[in-house]
This record gives structure tokens, sequence and C-alpha cells, in this order.
């Protein structure tokens, strides 16, 4: 069943057209990667999905566990389920990392209709998937992504990601700026995420994450419309040869 | 230089000096003094209008006629004097250790301090010349030598009605090796409160003082607080103005003895059509000694705030170092914040530096936060909170951690909502 249906969809960002047309399908449990050379809207995509403002639709139809987003507002969205490792996590200082993991984690846990957890609770849970995910305590105690390296950041969104347990995350080029060990263990973190529930749509540039996870579907995004959809074997196709190819054919 | 006239307010003060203190020479001197409100050509009223002041039909609020009062006491474990139409109630205030005492003083020894001073652009200064002919009583809090007080002493100003305006004038002598945290809070009801505060903090003292400005919302407040310091002295002032309508928190320091440290800094909260201004002038006359004033504001609907700091760096105040820093975040497009931060420097050996933001609060963090599930409302809360917790954790005395943090906290929830009506 798909949890993910996004049907024909044109957005303009400052008046410019970036999607012309996208549609895509996503079924519970499976993993799409999206590929594509700059500009052809990857981040937008996410943008939309998320409901960053300037991103909304200017035709076409999203639908989310059955539910019409444009009917929903951003936080209403990650409430439900949606989630987005951003491509450059944001600093906020002053802004504890436990606090502000709290603070999401129990709005998701309201709208779920489940008890929230008090701080001691959400300590332990919180300490317990940091461990799998190699994160100190010492960084849950600084403030949100501030003196995180680049490493650093993007495990935390990983991080913040098994902690919400969403129905669908994006990881908006969550390689890049990895290097191979930090890229394995932000790897581990999405296939641990991987199940039957849950499914995930992984943007990237570069067949490498592809290596480390293993998409049921690999579709390149060009142009703001997708070229052309296949299974992994595509990704090895655009490393070889490239986009051009598959780009002029379409 | 042109003035805003108030004859009815100038006349009121006169009469009131003349039917009191017809004798007392000082007075009639501070008030001949003042002959009006600064004009906006003033360059240090500029940015802080006083002709809503000026309109106000005041008078100096007469001896009272033992109306019933009280004391809104906040801090319970510390030693509280209670203040009444700048007048000190000592039915209301706590018993003091011997370390510390209260005196009233004749005006001669204000003049002694002042003749200390010798800087006349004070001398121009409003609340100094109506508080100096005008407050009810000289009260001297003197923390005696060697003393440590381990409970904070909690100053509360309270009283007035809208048609008065009272004076409170307080001597604050911190003696040699003495240390001190004071806590002074403004509830004041009057159409105009002018306190005037000295200190003189000697050889090796250490005074933490706290300010919280909540008095009513028709209050003009025009606070001055004029700093001595000696050497090796560390005074460690920090406000917190969330009320009134009109409030100045003004500060002159002189930093006199080597090696002393004085730190100024605040957060002002302002909301509707209200406004609150942060000014000082820190004096570097000798060498080795460090200053800072940093504040941040967060302002909504149409009100409006200033920062003016200026650092005065003598030609032998070698080796000073003197840091400003002020930031605003506006929470309503018809908000205005300003900001003037200045160096005066004859020396040539000191690390002085200064800056000034003024902004909204950041898109990308409110989406980083509202995609993690999070409502708007709260990301701006989360966001302002964060924003002002940073100079609360790092300049506000321990003892008055928690008060200050809640008070921040529960102003900004009040300032958050109305933004959205």
């Amino acid at each position: 069943m798909a949890i993910l249906n996004i049907n024909n969809v044109h957005l303009n960002v400052e008046e410019k057209q970036i999607l012309k047309g996208i549609s895509l399908s996503v079924n519970k449990g499976e993993v799409h990667a999206i590929m594509g050379p700059n500009g052809s809207g990857k981040s937008t995509l996410s943008y939309m999905l998320a409901g960053r403002e300037g991103y909304e639709l200017e035709s076409g139809q999203v639908l989310f566990d059955q539910m019409d987003i444009s009917t929903m507002s951003a936080d209403e969205r990650a409430k439900a389920g949606m989630f987005l490792a951003f491509q450059y996590p944001v600093e906020l200082p002053g802004v504890s990392s436990m606090n502000f993991l709290r603070e999401a984690v129990n709005s998701r846990r309201k709208y779920l209709g489940e008890a929230e957890l008090n701080h001691l609770d959400f300590v332990k849970e919180a300490r317990r998937i940091a461990k799998e995910m190699f994160i100190k305590d010492e960084m849950l105690k600084r403030y949100v992504n501030v003196g995180f390296s680049g490493g650093e950041k993007k495990r935390f969104e990983i991080f913040q990601m098994s902690m919400l347990n969403p129905k669908v995350a994006v990881l908006d080029e969550t390689d890049s700026g990895l290097d191979v060990d930090a890229l394995k263990i932000v790897s581990d973190g999405v296939n641990n995420f991987r199940s039957k529930e849950n499914s995930v749509i992984l943007i990237t540039h570069y067949q490498r994450l592809l290596d480390y996870i293993v998409p049921d579907y690999v579709h390149i995004l060009a142009d703001g419309v997708i070229k052309k959809s296949g299974g992994p074997e595509l990704a090895l196709h655009v490393e070889k040869n490239g986009y051009a190819g598959i780009i002029n054919a379409a | 230089m042109q003035h805003k006239k108030n004859n009815h307010y100038l006349n009121e003060l006169k009469k009131f000096v003349n039917d009191n203190y017809q004798n007392d020479k000082i007075r009639t001197g501070f008030i001949n003094n003042f002959e009006a409100w600064p004009s906006g050509k003033v360059e240090t009223w500029r940015l802080s209008r006083l002709g809503g002041l000026a309109r106000k039909k005041l008078s100096p609020l007469a001896f009272s006629k033992n109306e019933k009062i009280s004391c809104n006491k906040i801090l319970t474990d510390c030693y509280t004097l209670a203040f009444n139409d700048g007048v000190y109630i000592e039915t209301l205030s706590d018993k003091l250790p011997e370390s510390i005492e209260i005196n009233l003083l004749k005006t001669s020894e204000l003049k002694t301090f002042f003749d200390s001073i010798e800087n006349f652009d004070i001398f121009s200064h409003p609340t100094l010349n109506i508080s100096g002919a005008c407050a009810k009583e000289l009260v001297k809090i003197k923390i005696k030598s060697n003393s440590k007080i381990e409970k904070p002493i909690q100053i509360v100003q309270s009283g007035g009605k809208q048609k008065d305006s009272i004076h409170p004038l307080i001597f604050f002598e911190i003696e040699e090796q003495a240390s001190v945290s004071i806590l002074e809070v403004f509830n004041s009801n009057s159409g105009l409160i002018t306190p005037l505060e000295l200190f003189r903090i000697k050889k090796n003292a250490k005074l933490d003082f706290v300010k919280i400005f909540e008095d009513k919302p028709e209050t003009h407040n025009l606070s001055l607080s004029i700093k001595i310091l000696e050497e090796d002295a560390s005074c460690n002032c920090f406000s917190l103005i969330k009320g009134g309508n009109f409030t100045r928190h003004e500060t002159h320091a002189f930093l006199r003895g080597q090696k002393c440290k004085f730190d100024f800094n605040g957060i002002y909260l302002t909301s509707k059509n209200n406004h609150h201004d942060f000014t000082s002038v820190i004096y570097h006359e000798v060498p080795n000694c460090e200053s800072s004033q940093k504040v941040r504001g967060v302002l909504a609907d149409r009100s409006t705030g200033v920062f003016q700091g200026k650092v005065v760096v003598e030609e032998n105040a070698q080796k000073t170092s003197a840091q400003q820093m002020s930031k605003a975040v506006l929470l309503s497009d018809q908000a205005n914040s300003n900001s003037k931060p200045e160096l005066e420097i004859y020396a040539d050996d000191v690390v002085c530096s200064h800056g000034a933001t003024v902004g909204e609060l950041d898109e990308d963090q409110i989406f980083y936060l509202v995609s993690r599930g999070i409502s708007k409302d709260k990301a701006r809360s989360i966001l302002t909170e964060a924003f002002l917790s940073e100079i609360v954790e790092g300049s506000v005395d321990k003892l008055f951690f928690e008060l200050v943090h809640s008070k921040t906290k529960l102003e900004l929830k009040n300032m958050l909502n109305l933004n959205y009506d």
C-alpha cells in the first residue's frame, strides 16, 4: 500500500518553475533513491514534502498516509510521521539538544495518542539509541548542532530520525561531507530503521551511499521530472556513464 | 540646547522644595539646575524622547498621611528592605545583621559624592536634579568592611499614583573586602519615578546587583545609577526591564582603581507601545581595568528599544579591556530597536570591541524546529528564550538566576501571545 503518493506535482520557487509534473509512489517498507544533477529539484522536493513555507504546490496532489498534505502544516506532517534529514542541519545556539529532542518526541507521541515521556524516561531512551549510533553523551549536552562537525551533524539527524520513528524519512544528501567511517555509521542507522512499516527516500548525488543502503528503486530526477526509474543497477549505470545519456534519451 | 517646557511640573517641583526645604541650599541648587525635560535635540535623549512625559500632569508626592502600604516580596530567604514612595519603611523590612547598616544622610554628604565626580555631563540629568532636590530621604546602605553577606538583600520600590512623581535616593557603600548580592525590584504605580542611586565600591569589595523593572503599564521610570569603583573592586550588574510605559536605565561608572571590573548587562522585553532604554557610560580612568556591556532585547507590537553604551578610555588607562554588544530580535514589523555603541579611546594599548545586531527570528531555525513536529508558536518561543538564556546564563548571579529566568520566560509567553492576536 502506498504510504506516499506524489501525483503530477508542479511547484514554483520565487516564480521559477522547479518541479514540472513529478510523480512518485512509495509503498510501506520501501527505500527509494532519487539521484540527479545539480539544480534538478531534489532539495525542492524534500522541502515540498516537509512543508516549508514558499514550497506550496502549484498543481498536483500529494497523499501521505491517505492524507492530502496541502492541508497540513509542517509540524502536523512531522507529527503524522514525515521526517526530513536536512542537507545542512541548522545550528540552534541556546537550545539544548535534549530539550529540543524531548519536545519533538513528545509532540509526535501526543499526536499518536501515546503518553508523553517524562524527563528520566526520555533521557534513558535517548542514551540507548545514542549509544547505538556512537553519539557521545557529551554531544547531547550541547546546544543543537552548535560546535558539531559536519559528520556529527548528519549523525545527529539520523539519531533524531531513530528517536522519532517516522513513517517516511526523506534524507536530503545525508551522505555529503561524510568520510567513510561516518558514512558507515549513518548507513547502519538507516538500515536499522528500515522495516516493513517505514519507508525511506534517499536523495543523493553519488552512487557510493547506495553501496551501504541498498534501495528498492532508483529514480533519476532532472529538470523537475523523473526521467527514468529502475532498480539499483540504474545507479551503477549513472556512476559509469553520467546523467547526460539518460536525460537526453528521455 | 532646546528643552521641552513643562511649567506645571516645574512649578510643582519648585513649590515642593520651597515648602519643605527652603533653607537647604543644595536642594535648591539642584532644582534650579532643572529647567525643563531635555528635548530630542539633546544627543543622549535623541532616541528616547520625553514628549509623553512632558505632557503628563504630575506633582511630586507630598509626605504621606499614613496610607495603608504593603510590600510585594519576591524572594523569601533574604533581607528585605521595603521602600514606599521612595521612603524606607522599617516596619515592612527585615531585621538586619550588624554588618549591614542603614542611615539617613544629610544633603551635604550628597554634595561630597558629586564633588568627587567632577563630571559635568551628569549634572544636567533630570533624575539627578529632581531626586537630588525632592528625595524625601537620603538612605544610605552600608556593607561593613570584611563582611560577606550570605543572604541577598532585596529592595522593593513601590507606591505612588499616576498623578505623582516619586524620587527614591539610595547611597550604597560597599566597604573594603565586603561582598554582597542585591536584588532591587521596581513595581511603582506612580506617573514618574526617578530613582537615583549612588555607589561607592571600595577596595577589593564585590557587588552583584540585579534590577528588575516591572512598573505599572503607565509609569515612566528614569533610573540613574552612578558608581565609583576602587582598586580590585568588582561590580556585576544585570538588569531586566519588562515593565513600565517608558523605562530608561542609565548608568555611569567611574573605574578609578586599578584592576577593577565592571559589568553592565541586561535584557529588555518590550511590547505594546512601550519604550525601554539601556544607557551606560563607563569611564576607564586608570590602567588594567575591565568592563563589559551586553544587552539583548526582544520587541513586540509597536514597541521601541534603545541601547546606547559609551566607553571612555582616558589617556593613562592602558591595558583596558572593554566590550560592548547589543542584540535585538524584532517580533513585529512595527517594532523598532536602536543601538548606539560608542568608543572614545585616548590610550593606545587597549582591547576594546563593540557591535550591534537587529533582526527577526531566523526562518531557517524556525523551519528546523517545525519540521520536527514543534508548532510554529512554540518554535518562536524556544528561539527567543534561547536568545536570552545565553546572556542570563553568562551574567546573572546564581542566587537570582532562577528568578530572572522565570520572569523572562513568563513575560516572553505574554509577548508572543500578544503578537498573534
